[in-house]
């Protein structure tokens, strides 16, 4: 696992009264726990990653309560997890990442709403929505609604999220129904604090057996006819238990205000960007008190009718500010509005994006033109149109200093990255046989469609990518390639994608990148990452050579052509793509393009160097360099590979003008850069330096040796 | 109504330690006795890409104080920034201003993907944005925070967090900000970057309102270019060789009015890359350049290699017959050539080679290959090259009696000759094509400044990617992309 929580962890141990100081997600940790879950699931992926690596790291800590720790496979499994609070009166939380992780679930999550739940469960999902987003930009309130799951939306501050968490465990078993907490990227991540409480054991746990399962009830099964019946109590009896829970507990908040002829309705989440909207406009002070009258909606589903009615009786409109599309807040409260019969004015996304972030310069705007329009009195004095005013200028002058666009920095493959050279073998093989249809997929190799890549054809879904070309090989002469991680292939790729197309005798071409981990969302294990013993066997070498669950996995679906060849091999990997490519054999074939994560591997290295340096052991350290001299500033290398310290510089010849290539010091020696200087015929500006620390008399001999045949030193 | 909070802005690059620098600022405001609120947006981001992390610090009045997760432009009051390039896209996203902002930004250039690819020189200018953050900023703060950091053994988010102690927009003292790092290096980094800022503060010139013009590049002035030609004509071949280069140079002053400085700056750019071409990198010059002493003191700069280590350099040799006809006396190359034309193979060439340029064997072999510069002058690619250099010479004469402009930009044309094999080729590929399509029937006809434009736009297209998509785009009439970074580049020249 990429980040150590060790320092954090401890935190989840406060007590009543201690001050927690901490990241959002861990408060949502400490908050579960506070509120006496039996069981925790997930799966990671960002903004939510930390939250798994917290609860795995905090297994010692957690099965101390009876917690039970469980990273999933996928979300589809979290969500299925979370049956056992049907039945029993145990309470259960999972996270994952929305809105591509609720999709994945979404099956699940009718199966368990249409029953309802005993026991408290909450979904707490990372709503990867707006700047930093690495998805597509959905809104989760629709499942939410589709399903009938309560929806939170807390006030990003820990204080009130961990609250919310609180909450939603007595709302969930109020009204027997599950309920999602989404927590956009920022509030995941924000630093702050809250008045912690002690942790509770829960009563039924793996450490408070049941002796006996629970009986068989056909009325808890989501199953005809009883869903019938489940349908009405959702849209009934249920939802009315929520409302009423709603409103006893004011989940949400009022915050009132002297102009009291408009108001203003928020998603909580988003009250923080509002209040710094409206101290621009001048109508509210840094700790929040305000002009205008302000619901912030904790809840943003169901909302209470008889709680919005209150809001709005007497005010002559009331603006609602929505993130995201389609507007269903919005078209809810227009909809309470009408059948009271109300005469207040309802605004909205008329005045404000359809799509993107409401950030607090969006708000300012659309606040400022709903002034204006109802309330001119104060309207007609605010200064939005001068600040956005202000800013085009600022990045107008920007603009003109700068003479230039800013390139691009999107990310990229780290250092050493074992999935680099893969690419740079496709380029060559791509060179030679002509463009071939890419499927690309999620994880680290999506890094392969930036520049000097620039692959792939479509992104259809995390391990989708093989199943995504199914129909595209039906039409190509050359059989379609569909890349995935192993990560992506544990995920859903081994089913959607390649036991559907060895049931229909399909042609292709599959690499799975196997790397040992989910990289991307950090390192996290899946199935095939390697055990301890062979990450102390391999000790500086790529541990995932020598594990083979998913070549076992292929073979034993009966997948007849597969190849695994590690990435660095880099001519190897060319002809092995060249043979996928240009075989007779018609089907499946399959390359496993090995090499561990870097990172995981550097984080194992790095400790045993240092107590070999330590111990006056030999330790040979690589690096690559490029001879200036001989370098003419074509940049064909980079090309190639995009390595972060394979760089340029200006060259130390006063005649030459272009830049020159050159290493810099972070080189960690992966030999990419001679595999693709042969590979690819570049050039002869490369050189491989092992530098040996704490030499042995044999490497001592043959030193002088060297110096007193060749003249030149060390 | 009380005071705003203050906003700070982090940019940096994923995997710098923003992260760490963003809990350091959090842990010194809690001390001190401010509510704080921090967040960030990392995702993949952490993977090299660029990445931001906002932190506000509640007034210590104030401690209910609503605080905002995401920076709003033109408020807020410190920008801190890892990498001058990630400081221009703060600016451009509009987030400095002079009413407010304290810039603070490492001068340290990491090149992004976009910048490296270029077949020229795609590097963003270092001076515009340098000269544009003392313009946008209130106060602005630039120095190299990344070499502070080397220097001092730790990362760059120590010295960021130094400069920005030491800038004074913190509301506590620098001694306070120091006490949230324990570790010494990190200490030592932070010192020197308040050090560094402080004397920063303390001697800051006055803004120049014409700042003073960039130094013009070594070997600018004709006489340098001349004198590193010569010098370089003798080191790769002989004295004959240097007059030679002499002489050739010398016909192209006789033809160039010297009152005329576009004309003198075309001429120097002719001799500039005269000498370049003149020494093109055959595999005696390659084996030759690899083993020379200074060439072996470099890489042991360049490795930090210590005393009681020991070394071996290994090189990437790939010799395809080629390249060894390229050496070879004029009729025993040309018959290799026939018969790698005719697809015949050589059992023996076309191989990776690993050879140990500081071993006995590898570097007895290089000097022996190095040896073969005194067959250079009757060898295959030799006779090609003076050919090809007399062609473009006399266009060139031609061309600086005509039209400075058009002169200037032939004289950049040598430029699309660059790497080896197949990069090389291509090379090739596009220097005949541009000279076949652009430069014979502009200097036939009377070459002019139209004629120089669409010279220029070839080898900015013919630079631009190495599929030749965008040259043929150009030879086919069609304007150029102004997104080609050479084009810009050699318009100025």
């Amino acid at each position: 696992m990429e980040v150590s929580f060790a320092k954090e962890i401890e935190k989840l141990r406060l007590g009543d009264g201690d001050m927690f100081h901490g990241e959002g997600i861990l408060a949502v940790t400490k908050a579960l726990l506070q509120s006496g879950v039996s069981y925790i699931g997930g799966y990671q992926g960002a903004p939510v990653s930390h939250l798994i690596d917290v609860m795995v790291q905090a297994a010692p800590q957690m099965s101390e309560l009876g917690v039970h720790v469980e990273p999933c496979t996928n979300e589809a499994s979290a969500a299925a997890m979370l049956g056992a609070s049907i039945m029993y009166p145990v309470r259960g939380a999972v996270t994952w990442k929305s809105i591509v992780g609720t999709n994945v679930a979404a099956d699940a999550l009718s199966n368990l709403a249409s029953p309802g739940v005993l026991g408290g469960t909450l979904i707490v999902i990372g709503e990867d929505y707006g700047e930093g987003s690495s998805v597509i930009q959905e809104r989760s309130h629709a499942y939410a609604m589709k399903s009938t799951i309560w929806l939170m939306d807390p006030r990003p501050n820990l204080t009130s999220i961990v609250t919310c968490v609180e909450r939603s465990f007595e709302l969930s078993e109020a009204s027997n129904t599950p309920v999602m907490m989404e927590l956009r990227i920022r509030a995941c991540h924000v630093q702050g604090e809250f008045i912690a409480k002690d942790n509770v054991k829960p009563a039924i746990s793996m450490q408070q057996m049941l002796t006996d399962p629970a009986p068989h009830q056909y009325e808890q099964l989501a199953h005809p006819p009883v869903t019938f019946g489940h349908e009405r109590k959702k849209s009934g009896e249920r939802m009315q238990a929520a409302r009423q829970f709603i409103a006893d507990h004011k989940l949400n908040e009022l915050f009132d205000g002297p102009e009291g002829e408009v108001g203003l309705i928020v998603q909580g989440g988003l009250y923080n960007a509002l209040i710094r909207a409206l101290t621009e406009l001048g109508l509210a002070d840094t700790t929040g008190r305000c002009d205008l009258p302000i619901l912030a909606l904790n809840v943003v589903y169901p909302l209470a009718p008889d709680e919005i009615l209150a809001f709005a009786n007497g005010k002559r409109a009331v603006l609602v500010l929505e993130e995201g599309q389609p507007e269903y807040i919005e078209n809810e409260i227009g909809t309470i509005l009408r059948r009271a019969g109300s005469t207040t004015t309802l605004a909205g996304k008329d005045l404000l994006p359809m799509a993107g972030e409401y950030s607090a310069p969006v708000m300012t705007a659309g606040i400022g033109t709903f002034l204006r329009q109802h309330l001119p009195r104060i309207g007609n004095q605010l200064g939005d149109e001068g600040y956005a005013e202000e800013v085009a200028a600022l990045q107008d002058q920007a603009a003109a200093l700068l003479n230039a666009p800013v390139p691009p920095r999107p990310p990229g493959f780290c250092t050493g990255c074992p999935e680099r050279p893969f690419f740079a073998a496709l380029k060559l093989t791509q060179q030679e046989i002509g463009p071939v249809h890419y499927s690309a997929d999620i994880g680290c190799h999506a890094f392969a469609t930036f520049a000097p890549f620039n692959f792939g054809n479509s992104i259809l879904g995390y391990g989708m990518s093989l199943a995504s070309n199914a129909s595209v090989a039906s039409f190509q002469e050359k059989p379609p390639l569909a890349v995935m991680g192993d990560g992506g292939f544990w995920h859903n790729g081994l089913l959607s994608g390649v036991t559907s197309r060895l049931l229909n005798g399909g042609d292709g071409v599959l690499v799975i990148m196997k790397n040992g981990y989910t990289s991307a969302t950090g390192t996290q294990e899946v199935i095939s990452s390697p055990d301890t013993d062979m990450k102390l066997r391999a000790a500086e070498q790529s541990a995932t050579h020598g594990e083979t669950t998913i070549e076992d996995a292929l073979k034993g679906v009966g997948v007849k052509w597969l190849r695994t060849v590690h990435t660095y091999r880099l001519s190897k990997m060319r002809d092995t793509l060249r043979e996928a490519f240009t075989t007779k054999f018609k089907g499946l074939k399959v390359i496993v393009a090995e090499g561990e994560c870097q990172l995981e591997r550097q984080r194992r290295v790095k400790p045993i160097r240092a107590k070999a340096l330590q111990a006056g052991d030999r330790v040979v350290r690589t690096r690559f360099g490029i001879d200036d001299d001989t370098c003419t500033g074509d940049h064909s290398c980079i090309r190639l590979s995009g390595c972060p310290t394979l760089t340029v510089k200006t060259s130390t010849d006063p005649l030459k003008t272009d830049p020159v290539a050159h290493v810099t010091n972070g080189c960690v020696g992966c030999g990419l850069c001679g595999e693709v200087a042969h590979a690819a015929t570049l050039c002869p500006s490369f050189w491989r330096a092992d530098i040996v620390s704490n030499p042995r008399w044999w490497d001592r001999t043959r030193a002088a040796l060297r110096r007193a045949l060749t003249g030149i030193p060390a | 109504m009380t005071r705003p909070p203050l906003r700070i802005l982090l940019a940096a690059l994923g995997g710098e330690g923003g992260g760490v620098l963003m809990n350091w600022i959090v842990a010194a405001a809690r001390s001190a006795g401010h509510g704080v609120q921090a967040t960030s947006v990392p995702g993949v981001a952490q993977r090299t890409g660029s990445t931001s992390y906002y932190i506000e610090i509640a007034a210590p009045n104030d401690p209910h104080a609503v605080l905002s997760l995401v920076p709003m432009p033109g408020r807020v009051d410190v920008v801190v920034s890892s990498e001058l390039v990630e400081t221009a896209r703060v600016m451009s996203a509009g987030f400095v201003s002079p009413k407010l902002t304290t810039l603070i930004s490492s001068t340290a250039r990491f090149y992004s993907t976009a910048e490296k690819i270029s077949m020229g020189d795609g590097r963003f200018s270092e001076d515009t944005i340098a000269k544009a953050a003392e313009t946008m900023a209130k106060h602005s703060f630039l120095l190299d925070l990344g070499q502070l950091a080397i220097d001092n053994g730790t990362f760059v988010s120590a010295t960021m967090f130094g400069a920005l102690a030491g800038s004074g927009v913190l509301p506590w003292s620098a001694d306070h900000s120091r006490l949230q790092l324990t570790d010494p290096k990190s200490q030592a980094g932070f010192d020197a970057a308040v050090t560094a800022v402080t004397a920063l503060k303390t001697e800051r010139p006055p803004v120049a309102p014409n700042p003073v013009p960039v130094a013009p590049p070594e070997a600018s002035g004709l006489q340098t270019v001349l004198a590193h030609g010569t010098s370089r004509m003798t080191d790769y071949q002989d004295a004959e060789y240097a007059q030679m280069y002499s002489d050739r140079a010398q016909s192209l002053i006789a033809q160039t009015d010297l009152t005329d400085h576009r004309a003198v700056h075309a001429l120097t750019e002719a001799c500039r890359r005269l000498a370049l071409w003149m020494a093109f990198e055959d595999i005696a010059r390659v084996a030759d350049l690899k083993t020379r002493p200074e060439r072996f003191a470099k890489i042991h700069d360049e490795i930090q290699l210590e005393p009681g280590q020991t070394l071996t350099i290994t090189e990437y040799m790939k010799p395809r017959p080629e390249e060894i006809a390229d050496i070879l006396p004029v009729n025993l190359g040309t018959r290799i050539m026939a018969r790698v034309e005719s697809g015949r193979r050589f059992p023996l060439l076309g191989r990776g080679l690993h050879l140990r340029s500081n071993g006995i064997i590898g570097y007895r072999l290089l000097r022996m290959v190095a040896a073969l510069k005194r067959i250079r002058r009757r060898s295959y690619r030799f006779q090609i090259e003076q050919a090809q250099i007399e062609i473009w010479l006399t266009l060139m004469q031609t061309a600086l009696r005509q039209s400075p402009d058009f002169a200037m930009a032939l004289a950049e044309l040598p430029r699309v000759l660059k790497g080896y094999s197949d990069t090389l080729m291509r090379g090739k590929t596009a220097y005949t094509q541009i000279m076949s399509q652009v430069v014979e029937p502009s200097v036939t006809t009377g070459a002019d400044a139209a004629n120089a434009r669409l010279l220029r736009e070839s080898i900015g297209a013919a630079l631009a990617d190495d599929s030749h998509e965008k040259l043929n785009a150009v030879l086919m009439g069609i304007a150029p992309d102004p997104a080609i970074p050479n084009l810009k580049k050699a318009a100025h020249a």
